[in-house]
This record gives structure tokens, sequence and C-alpha cells, in this order.
């Protein structure tokens, strides 16, 4: 197919066609990202601009990586969270980096719309590396990769997404890239967690991870923030362990080898256990490795050049 | 002397709908006629020169009253201030409007009162009535002193922006209001249940990953509210209702002859949640905006009486403001420009209510509530009035409006029905949209 889109900002709005085209190029990408000399000249001269308002180890070297293999120049702005009211309005710092001829601009932010806001003032491509809430493209991205590979055709698998599905992006993304994949996908974790308006979502909820895991080919655990726990959302991380957390005998119930993915960092002990997180079905260090692959794609579908071929 | 030919007047405090001859002389409304001949109005001018207004195809009502405006001054004038904010009245259709007392610093006192409505006078336009606060800096511990604000010329109490979360202090303020026969104007909103929710809690916000405010955080403050006012007896005006809920505890209360009013905005009439997009911060704005059966609640609600009024909830803000992610963006949408014209298209245009019941709504029932003049065209009232065609069309853009904000969803929108004729006092000081 032929490239058209300038953004990676929601898989919500993208067809099944450009996530296959999207999947099947970093399916090459991976295979240079695991030669011995793993360099391309291929975006010589092209300058990539890390934008993150959130701390972030992984992520923010996964496109730092995936740039560099790529043979872009990177460089990598970290700007305080504290800064949103009093320094410069993001709209300015996008305008400035702008300026300076960036030619993609991966944008993290708390705020839910920020990389649609920038993608609309901004003549470079822009990556959403996760903003608020609302999505993170690239993590969807290569959690259906890393499915694929293990699995083939995914149509018609069962995935249980278990924990914080309402503050989760990577929830949501993936919601939307599971089902326009044909996935059966359910979302568990407590009420306070997995509220009714997440029915907008269009996928299964349940509050009963056991009665959710027959049949399921792939389990994925959300990271739990902490300090949810203060807000009340849940009463103690003992009890959330205990209904939601990933443990073998739990994971027995699912009636398959059934394969577990974290978006990680992972809070060990509790919403994934030490024997699951190091187990053999664990794919969680393969996601890491995918997730070069796919960022090296996306990067390269966005300003590799018109025809965007893999050379 | 002015006489307005053959026009459709509306005034729902003398029941009239109907086509008539119009006089105002000397800041007054003079006569309402079936029709009068040039030899009467002549006769009537007594020497003054008679201005003559065809306003067939138009219609003839009194100028608008809105009880809920922000128009930032003192304090925030790079949003609006007095002067622009009177302007883009006028030109809006609105005559007479309250100014919210959450600037900086809030109008507590009566000094800040009396500037308040002093800069109404030198601007000049529209009749600007400021509102006090209900609590000295709007911290919701102690009373302000009502009695000498009410001296000073304010018109209602209100911690409008913030809620009093204190249910002992909003008793209070019910009981001592009394004093000055106002009502308490309240901005129903739990704190906790709102947190630092961005719209409605609902599908919408689920799935756009912006945190929501229930309906509840407005709902549980009704009830609250309608308790207390019915225990004290004291005067309750309920500002921005947007629930359903909250709609049918007022319905039941007023049966029960507790005393309260209540408005409604144009943009919860009008718009809904889904309607919002993830960048569309024109959209965000405090309460947030409903379900399609809060909007169906609201509108029926308006119907039937247990709303009371409309009002605009005017929010000015700057550009550069506005243009933040949906979380960082202040909520508000300004709308004295375009709020009769969007009533007009959107409501009474699809018959879904009568021009004489929004009317009614945005002029007379405000000044019985806060006793005010004008909202009627009665001889002898002053001649605060508005001559509306439905047929002037105009494209809502930056040139255009007066209004020092630009947060209004109707940017870039052509449309049509506006106020081509603004009175104040008997003196135009607005025609074609061009204030003069």
């Amino acid at each position: 197919m032929k490239w058209q889109r300038k953004d990676i900002l929601a898989i919500e709005d993208m067809s099944v066609e450009e996530i296959r085209h999207i999947l099947h190029t970093a399916k090459v990408m991976k295979e240079i990202l695991m030669r011995p000399i793993k360099k391309l000249p291929t975006l010589k001269g092209k300058s990539v601009v890390n934008l993150f308002y959130e701390a972030s180890t992984r992520t923010r070297t996964s496109f730092e990586m995936a740039a560099k293999v790529l043979g872009a120049d990177t460089t990598s702005i970290a700007v305080a969270q504290s800064s949103v009211s009093k320094g410069e309005s993001l709209y300015d710092t996008a305008k400035t980096i702008q300026a300076m001829r960036a030619d993609v601009v991966i944008l993290r932010h708390p705020s839910s719309g920020s990389a649609k806001f920038l993608a609309d003032i901004l003549d470079p491509a822009v990556i959403n590396a996760g903003d608020g809430q609302h999505a993170h493209p690239t993590q969807a991205l290569l959690d259906i990769f890393t499915m694929q590979e293990h699995l083939g055709e995914l149509e018609g698998k069962n995935v249980v997404i278990v924990g914080d599905v309402l503050h989760s992006r990577v929830a949501r993304s993936n919601a939307w890239c599971l089902q326009k994949m044909g996935v059966n996908v359910t979302l568990a974790g407590p009420p306070t967690l997995v509220p009714a308006e997440m029915e907008g979502l269009g996928v299964n909820m349940t509050h009963d991870l056991d009665s959710a895991l027959p049949g399921a080919d792939i389990v994925m655990a959300l990271r739990l923030q902490l300090e949810r726990q203060k807000s009340g959302l849940f009463p103690s991380l003992r009890e959330y362990s205990h209904l939601y957390g990933l443990t073998t005998e739990r994971l027995k119930k699912t009636g398959k080898q059934s394969i577990v993915l974290h978006p990680g960092p992972m809070n060990r002990g509790v919403e994934i256990s030490d024997d699951v997180a190091n187990g053999v079905d664990a794919l969680i260090e393969r996601q890491v490795t995918n997730g070069v692959a796919i960022r090296m794609a996306l990067i390269y579908l966005l300003i590799g050049g018109s025809g965007n071929v893999v050379a | 002397m002015w006489w307005l030919k053959d026009v459709m007047v509306i005034d729902p405090s003398q029941n009239i709908s109907a086509p008539r001859d119009v006089l105002i002389k000397d800041k007054m409304v003079l006569e309402i006629s079936a029709s009068l001949t040039e030899e009467d109005v002549l006769v009537k001018a007594q020497g003054e020169s008679v201005e003559t207004v065809n306003g067939k195809g138009k219609y003839l009502f009194p100028g608008l009253i809105d009880v809920h405006t922000h128009l930032r001054e003192p304090g925030q004038e790079d949003k609006e201030d007095i002067l622009s904010g009177s302007r883009a009245a006028v030109r809006g259709g609105f005559t007479t409007i309250l100014a919210m007392a959450n600037t900086q610093p809030p109008i507590d006192n009566r000094a800040l009162v009396e500037f308040v409505r002093r800069q109404g006078e030198r601007a000049g336009y529209a009749h600007v009535l400021p509102i006090g606060t209900v609590t000295k800096g709007m911290q919701g511990s102690e009373l302000v002193e009502m009695a000498d604000m009410k001296a000073g010329g304010a018109a209602a109490f209100s911690d409008d922006g913030k809620n009093i979360q204190n249910a002992e202090m909003m008793r209070l303020a019910l009981e001592y209001a009394k004093l000055t026969g106002f009502p308490i104007i309240s901005h129903c909103e739990d704190k906790d249940l709102a947190g630092d929710g961005q719209m409605r809690r609902g599908v919408a916000s689920g799935r756009m990953g912006l945190r929501g405010i229930p309906a509840s955080a407005e709902s549980v403050i009704v009830a609250r509210d309608l308790i207390l006012a019915e225990e004290t007896g004291g005067k309750l005006h309920l500002a921005h209702i947007s629930t359903a809920d909250s709609v049918e505890m007022i319905r039941k209360a007023k049966a029960r002859g507790v005393n309260v009013t209540a408005e409604v905005n144009p943009h919860h009439l009008i718009f809904t949640d889904e309607e919002i997009g993830i960048t569309d911060t024109v959209l965000k704005v405090n309460p947030p905006l409903g379900s399609e059966e809060d909007r169906e609640a609201l509108i029926e609600g308006l119907r039937d009486g247990t709303i009371d009024m409309i009002a605009t909830d005017h929010a000015p803000h700057t550009q550069a403001e506005k243009a933040r992610p949906f979380a960082e963006a202040p909520f508000g949408i300004a709308s004295l420009e375009t709020a009769l014209s969007a009533v007009w298209n959107y409501l009474v245009l699809p018959g879904r209510l009568s021009l004489d019941r929004v009317i009614e709504a945005w002029s007379w029932a405000p000044a019985q509530r806060f006793g005010l003049t004008g909202g009627t065209l009665k001889p002898g009232a002053i001649a605060d009035i508005v001559l509306f065609d439905p047929d002037f069309s105009e494209v809502i853009d930056s040139t255009n409006l007066v209004s020092k904000a630009r947060n209004t969803p109707f940017l870039g929108k052509n449309m049509a029905g506006f106020p081509v004729m603004v009175w104040v006092e008997g003196k135009l000081v607005q025609r074609d949209r061009v204030v003069k």
C-alpha cells in the first residue's frame, strides 16, 4: 500500500490495512536490527526529536535506537513536568523545534490529546509516544507484533488485559488494535479501575479475572500505579494482587499454553509474580526488542521517502 | 423619537406576540399599538424628529438580561474587561448583564461593587450589575457584608466558579441574604466528585482517556441546596444546571414551594459530550457538556418552567490559554455575541422552543427574580429593546467579534438570525451588528 499518513497518533483511526503494513515493515526492520552491524544509511541527514514531558526510559531509548539504526540524528529533550504552568507552552516549544527543522517529533506528554494538538500545528511528522491516558499506539503495535510472531494469525484469538484499565493508554490502544485484527478482547480489573464508561471501547469487561481466563491465548498485565491506592481506587496491594495478580497457579486456568505480556516497568509481586515474569511464557523482553523494530518501521514509513519500499 | 413600524412584537410580560407599531421616546417605551398613522406619530413626537424603522419580517422584544457573565475586570483584563464585555453584550442583544464576582480580587466588598458598577457606567453600553461573592475572598468561611454591598449596588451573591463546600456556610448564607432580598446563586459542584475531571464522565471520556466529572458532582449539591433552601426559607438561584437529575429535583422542589429558580446555558441545550473531540478545548466548559438524555431533560425543563431562565455563562479566555492540550486549557465558552443566534438556530427554528419562551426566559424571568428594570415593553418601561432580523447572516470570525475572547464553538460558522438594532435606555447602541 502507499503510505499516506503524516502522523501516528492513535490506533482508533487507523485502518486494518495500515496496521498490517506497519507490521509487515516491522518484520523487515527486525531482521535489520538482528544483524551484527545494525546501521543503515536510509535516514542519513534526517533529524528525529524526542520530546518527553514524562519520565520514560524504555520508550525514549527505544525510539532513539530505532532512529539511529536507520541513520537519523536524534535529539532528546526531557522537559520537567512542573514546567507546564510556568514554563513555555507546548505550542511554543513545538514551534521552536519545528524551526530547528526537525523531521519527526516524538511526543510523550501527560495530557490526553497532546499528540493530536501537536500534529495539528506542526509540519513535521508527529509520533505519539503516550499522551495522558488516551493512547500509546507504538506499544499496541509492538504488542500485536509480538503476539503475531508467536501465535501466527490472530483472528479469533482471545486476549485478557488485566489491571488499571481506566488510567491506561496501553489498554485503550490495545483494545482498538486487537479488535481491528479480529481478536476477542476482555478487560479485567476491579470496578473502580474498569468502570462502566469503558464500554465505549466495544470490548468485554469483567471484574472477575478467574472467570475470564479459560481459553485465553494471551494475558496482558498492566502496570499498576501504586499511588492509586491513596486515591481510594483499591484498598491494598495485597488484595489487588490476590484478585488480579498473575501467578503460575492462576494462569493454569486458561487451559492452554498462554503467553504473557507486560508493557513494563513491572511491579513484581503485585500485578505479576516473579515466576511468571521470569517464565518461558512471558515475552516481556521480546516486546522490548520488537518495540525497536516497530518504531523503526514507523519512523521509516513517515520520513523514509516517497516510495517507502524497504531496500 | 423612534417609530418602529409593523414589527412582530414578542413581549411575554404582556402576553403580546403580534405585529405592532412601537414608539420610543425620552428613554422609554411610549406606546405599543396595532398600527399608527403618520399624523398620530407627529402629534406624539411633540416636535421631536422621528426616525422610522420598517420592522416587517423582524421581531422586537425587550433587551435580554443575562444573569451570568464573566467580565474578568478587575484582574484578568487580558481575557475581557467591562468595556469589551458590555460591547459584546449589546452586539448580542443583551441590555443588562450581571457580572460574576470571581475576578481578581473577587468582588467581596462594597468598594469593589462600586468599582464594577462605575466601570459599567463609564463604558455606557449594557447595564452592568455586579454580583458580589457570598464569602470573603471566595474562601467559603466568612460571609461578606451583604447589606453594605447591596447599598453599593450589588444585584445578587455568588461564589460562582467555586462551590461553597461547607453545607453550614451555605445554610448561613441563605439565612443572612434574607436581609437583602437577593438570591444566593449556587454553582453546584462537589469538589471531590469533580476531582480533576476535564469533561463529563461517560463513554466519550472513557474512550479518549480524559478524566471524567460524574453528573453526580452537580446533582448532589443541587439536592443539598434545595434542602437547605427549603429548611431556611431562603432564596436560591441555581446557576448553569446541566443534568437530568438536577432538573427532576428542581421540579419536585418547586412543587413543594421551595423558593428556587434555575438557569441553563445555551451550550448545554445544544451540545453533548459526544461532540467533544480530544483537542476541542473550545467545548471544554464547566459544568461539562452532558449526555443527550441530559440535553433533552434541560429543554423539557425550560419548556415547562422548571428551569426559569437562560443565561450565557459568558466565560472569555485568551487564545493562548485555549491553545493547549485539553487538560491544561481553562473551562469556559465565550458566548455573549452568539448565544441568541445559536438558540434561534438550534432550538427555535427546529421547533424545540418557542421564541416567546426564549424571550420570557432571557428577559422577563430574570428581571422578576433579580428585581431588575427591563424585561418588558410596557408603556413607561425603560427602552431596553432589541430588533431581531431572522434573515441577517454573518460569518462569526475574529475580525468582527468585539469581545476580547475568541473561544466560541461557532467561530468560522455562517449563522443567520441576529439582533440588528439594540437600544439601551432609548439610545441606539448597535446597528447591523456594528456597536456604536
